[in-house]
């Protein structure tokens, strides 16, 4: 057993020592982002004065999942991209749902456990999606 | 009776939240189109690889967010919607 989690672990460390400079420079953007809007969500709550420990716990929770989620999305791309195009499509198929469970996994996790707060959890899910809303905004200004 | 109309109400949850995970099929499809149509992209221009990696991962992450809607959508119904639900029952019954 613990020689199969060594092989294991053996493996993320090469499959992490050949992540693509696309693929971290992307990841790395989203992690920023969502740490940036993450603040400002504990902020507004800290305002309309529903912040307590939930809610910090409901945000991290989430943000790892949905930064984890945007970075195995990148490595599968990657991977995908040495491959043919049906086997491509296949593999980000079977990525996509296998990533979809994870978060209904977490979403599940955030909803049914009372350390929890489920606003927190939900939320943040979406972060990257706007933090890809926002960047040809930051694009153009650094064009500037 | 008010079980029965507690077990409705479990039950249409739950047969909503399965409705709406129909709704993360169509990412994982529409992802699959573009990864495959990226390769072909590279396979014509290698060069362009870095810029049609970096397209691809922003639309599959959009594209990924309707999936995260349906997800939402059925944690909602599965674990908020029938408590709420329960309650207005109640109230009403008195």
């Amino acid at each position: 057993m613990a020689c199969l989690s060594f092989e294991y672990g053996k493996q993320v460390v090469i499959i992490l020592k050949n992540v693509d400079a696309t693929v971290k420079r992307e990841t790395l953007y989203i992690a920023a982002a969502v740490g940036v809007m993450s603040m400002l969500m504990q902020a507004i709550f800290m305002i309309v004065r529903h912040w307590d420990y939930t809610v910090l716990l409901g945000n991290v929770l989430s943000a790892a999942a949905a930064v984890g989620n945007f970075f195995l999305m990148g490595i599968t791309v990657q991977k995908a991209l040495n491959k043919d195009e049906k086997q491509a499509s296949a593999s980000m198929k079977l990525s996509q749902q296998l990533r979809l469970l994870m978060m209904l996994i977490v979403a599940a996790l955030g909803a049914a456990l009372e350390c929890f707060n489920i606003i927190a959890v939900i939320i943040p899910l979406f972060f990257p999606r706007i933090a890809i809303a926002l960047r040809p905004l930051l694009d153009g200004r650094k064009g500037k | 009776m008010l079980e029965l109309a507690i077990g409705i109400i479990l039950g249409c949850c739950a047969l909503g939240a399965g409705t709406a995970m129909i709704a993360g099929i169509g990412p994982g499809i529409g992802e699959g189109n573009a990864v495959a149509k990226a390769c072909e992209a590279i396979g014509r221009q290698p060069e362009s690889r870095g810029s049609v990696t970096t397209t691809m991962l922003m639309g599959c992450a959009v594209a990924e967010t309707t999936g995260l809607y349906a997800l939402v959508i059925a944690i909602l119904l599965i674990f908020v919607a029938p408590g709420y639900l329960v309650n207005i029952l109640m109230r009403t019954i008195g």
